[in-house]
């Protein structure tokens, strides 16, 4: 789903459209003419094709708006079909609904979760309709440039007539024109409160020309004005017209309705306060309804999938991959740990230590009462070898730059030598085991290479670095046991 | 335009005509029925040429009325966007005139008329040049072109302009040009 050549789309609309002062349809005029609101939809619309649903209040709160202030605008914006509203009364369960979804869709963790309003309220959310500007903005410069050609090559338009009276307002075209007629004075009355019509003069060109000098010149003049016209709208909807045929043959995001894109936000992305990390993409459904478990780890998934994992998936079953994407983040990361074990099984090395450190973390996190463990064993084995080969391409990228050494000779900074891979990682571990803690040792570079991994597909070598050099910045520091330090230091690489 | 064209339709008749005139009495039935009808689909019915077919009666329970099945042939009457019609003036205001085209109404409004050529309100509305040597009103003759149909399901109606060469007034009321 391509969404931003429709982003641009929007803002090239309200750009061309909106940066004037909208003028408000109906009744209280006047009342809006003593606020400025130039550029506040193109601001507005901005705005909104960072975001998908938004509650508009939390809109006008990010904008620092005056919600009236928005509102206002955005009920223009509505009528003119750009946007979607929705309202609706909702108690505190509604909204937490939609702040999960919010949470789910966006960078940050919602810090709203605590505060809920008690009583029920009508709160208004609102959303781009893409599809829909891509057609009303289309049908917009087709009219227009259908009226000044029209005009500028005299041809025979059909004439309106408009109702004067400002209650009514109906406009007649000249095809209504004999039910239109009156009997009496044989003149046109509306057909609703019988005021008398006016034609609508719609010439463009005609008005300003005084018609002093002759006819025929006065003629001229107008075609040339009309042309110029033409010409001027041609060239500043040129970049306009070409986002719009960029984006003719793609598909739009539709986010649906608001429950609809609810309910999918929170199927795709995770509960507030599991955890909070990247992937703010708009995610496709995956058919996976709400349910009680949290199903948080789509987004990492992928990037499994885009590495090497297409095999994985394949071979195992539907139930299986379903399961593997329940994972909750830390899980994986735990895993990793595990894989560590793993890879110590694959490469025949350190067994005996780490086999049992398999069986810790695993149990006490998870609480995989239906897990099998075989069928977890041997993800994890996959896993391990996706983050390894990923490491392993990190490298031998960052062989390159002398200051960016990849791992091994992290480890050997302290061990002081490098041979070959799995010696020298093992001999750099005995060398750490010397040091303090084993476990924590084995455990810290695990979560290196598990870093290495999920940064991959991103940036590879940047990531890698960064990692690496937060330890070797400070190798170890202040040792403390427990998988919390752990945590925090990931979060820490992460955002690094 | 006209067109000859093949239509049909279900005839119902009441059991009194059964006889030996019933073929006669079943197409003067037809006539009346279509002739001068209007279909957005076909046009206006000017006239039925000839019947083609009528095939089996068939008797409609409870009634005693018989339904025959009629193929005909007829002479349509459609206008189209850029047909060139002449006309006869029934109305003028100040928005326009109304003018007749056989059975279709048309309806030329002020600004598809020459600049040239002004209302004159007054006994009898017209639309004048400002030498008077071209007067538009009741019962004018104009030919007209036509620049928008509205087609509905039983009604034609068009609106035209005289603001082109060779359209405009042909011949005035009392006939001559």
């Amino acid at each position: 789903m391509s969404i931003e050549p429709f982003r641009r789309l929007v803002k090239l609309v309200a750009r061309a459209f909106y940066d004037e002062e909208i003028p408000p349809k109906g009744a209280n005029r006047s009342k809006s003419d003593k606020s400025d609101n130039r550029g506040i939809a193109v601001v507005i619309l901005d705005a909104l094709t960072r975001r998908q649903w938004v509650k508009e209040e939390d809109l006008a709160r990010d904008l620092r708006l005056h919600p009236k202030q928005l509102r206002r605008t955005l009920r223009v914006l509505e009528e003119e079909l750009l946007i979607l509203r929705e309202h609706r009364r909702e108690t505190v369960k509604g909204a937490k609904v939609y702040n999960a979804a919010i949470a789910a869709v966006s960078e940050q963790p919602s810090e709203r979760e605590g505060e809920e309003k008690p009583k029920v309220h009508t709160h208004s959310y609102c959303c781009l309709d893409y599809a829909q500007v891509f057609d009303i903005v289309r049908y917009r410069i087709h009219r227009s440039k259908k009226k000044i050609k029209d005009e500028l090559e005299d041809r025979n338009t059909v004439q309106e007539y408009i109702c004067p009276a400002a209650s009514c307002g109906r406009r007649y075209s000249a095809l209504d024109a004999l039910r239109l007629i009156n009997v009496f004075d044989g003149n046109f009355h509306c057909e609703l409160c019988d005021g008398e019509l006016v034609a609508e003069s719609d010439k463009l060109a005609a008005a300003e020309l005084g018609d002093g000098d002759g006819e025929e010149n006065a003629r001229r003049r107008r075609r040339e004005k009309l042309k110029e016209l033409y010409e001027k709208l041609e060239k500043q909807l040129k970049p306009l017209q070409d986002q719009l045929t960029r984006v003719k043959d793609l598909a739009p995001p539709d986010f649906g309705s608001l429950e609809a894109w609810e309910k999918r936000a929170i199927a795709a992305g995770r509960i507030p306060g599991n955890d909070a990390s990247t992937s703010d993409l708009p995610k496709p459904s995956h058919g996976q309804g709400p349910s009680g478990t949290p199903m948080p780890f789509l987004g990492e998934t992928k990037v499994e999938v885009a590495l090497a994992g297409g095999d994985t998936k394949k071979d195992e079953g539907k139930e299986e991959a379903a399961q593997l994407k329940v994972l909750p983040p830390w899980m994986i990361r735990q895993g990793m740990t595990l894989t560590a074990s793993q890879r110590g099984e694959a490469k025949s090395e350190v067994k005996t230590e780490d086999g049992a450190s398999l069986a810790g973390p695993d149990t006490k996190d998870v609480k995989p009462a239906e897990e099998d463990k075989e069928e977890q064993a041997r993800k994890i084995q996959e896993e391990y070898l996706k983050a390894y080969y990923a490491a392993l391409l990190a490298r031998q990228q960052g062989a390159e730059q002398p200051t960016a050494q990849p791992e091994p000779v992290e480890t050997g900074a302290e061990a002081a030598d490098g041979v070959e891979e799995t010696g020298e990682r093992q001999v750099g571990m005995k060398a750490k085991r010397e040091d303090g803690d084993e476990g924590e040792a084995e455990e810290d570079e695990d979560v290196e290479w598990e870093h290495a991994a999920a940064a991959e597909p991103v940036e590879p070598v940047v990531a890698s670095q960064d990692s690496q050099f937060s330890n070797v910045g400070d190798p170890d520091p202040a040792p403390d046991p427990g998988g919390e330090f752990d945590d925090d230091d990931d979060v820490d690489w992460e955002e690094g | 335009m006209f067109f000859h064209i093949y239509l049909e339709r279900n005839m119902q008749l009441h059991p009194r005509h059964f006889g030996p005139h019933l073929r006669d009495k079943l197409i003067s039935k037809l006539i009346q029925d279509v002739e001068g009808t209007c279909s957005g689909r076909h046009g206006f019915v000017v006239a039925v040429t000839a019947v083609e077919t009528i095939g089996q009666g068939l008797i409609r329970d409870g009634t005693g009325y018989v339904t025959f099945p009629m193929k005909y042939q007829c002479v349509v009457f459609r206008p189209f966007k850029g047909e060139i019609l002449e006309s006869v003036v029934t109305m003028v205001n100040k928005m326009g005139f109304f003018a007749e085209a056989g059975p279709v109404q048309i309806f030329v409004s002020n600004h598809l008329i020459p600049d040239d050529m002004v209302f004159q309100s007054g006994d009898v509305p017209s639309y004048e040049t400002s030498d008077g040597s071209v007067r538009i009103q009741k019962d004018s003759e104009v030919r007209l072109k036509i620049v928008g149909t509205r087609v509905d399901a039983t009604e034609i109606f068009c609106i035209g302009t005289i603001k082109d060469d060779f359209l405009g007034l042909i011949g005035n009321p009392g006939g001559g040009a």
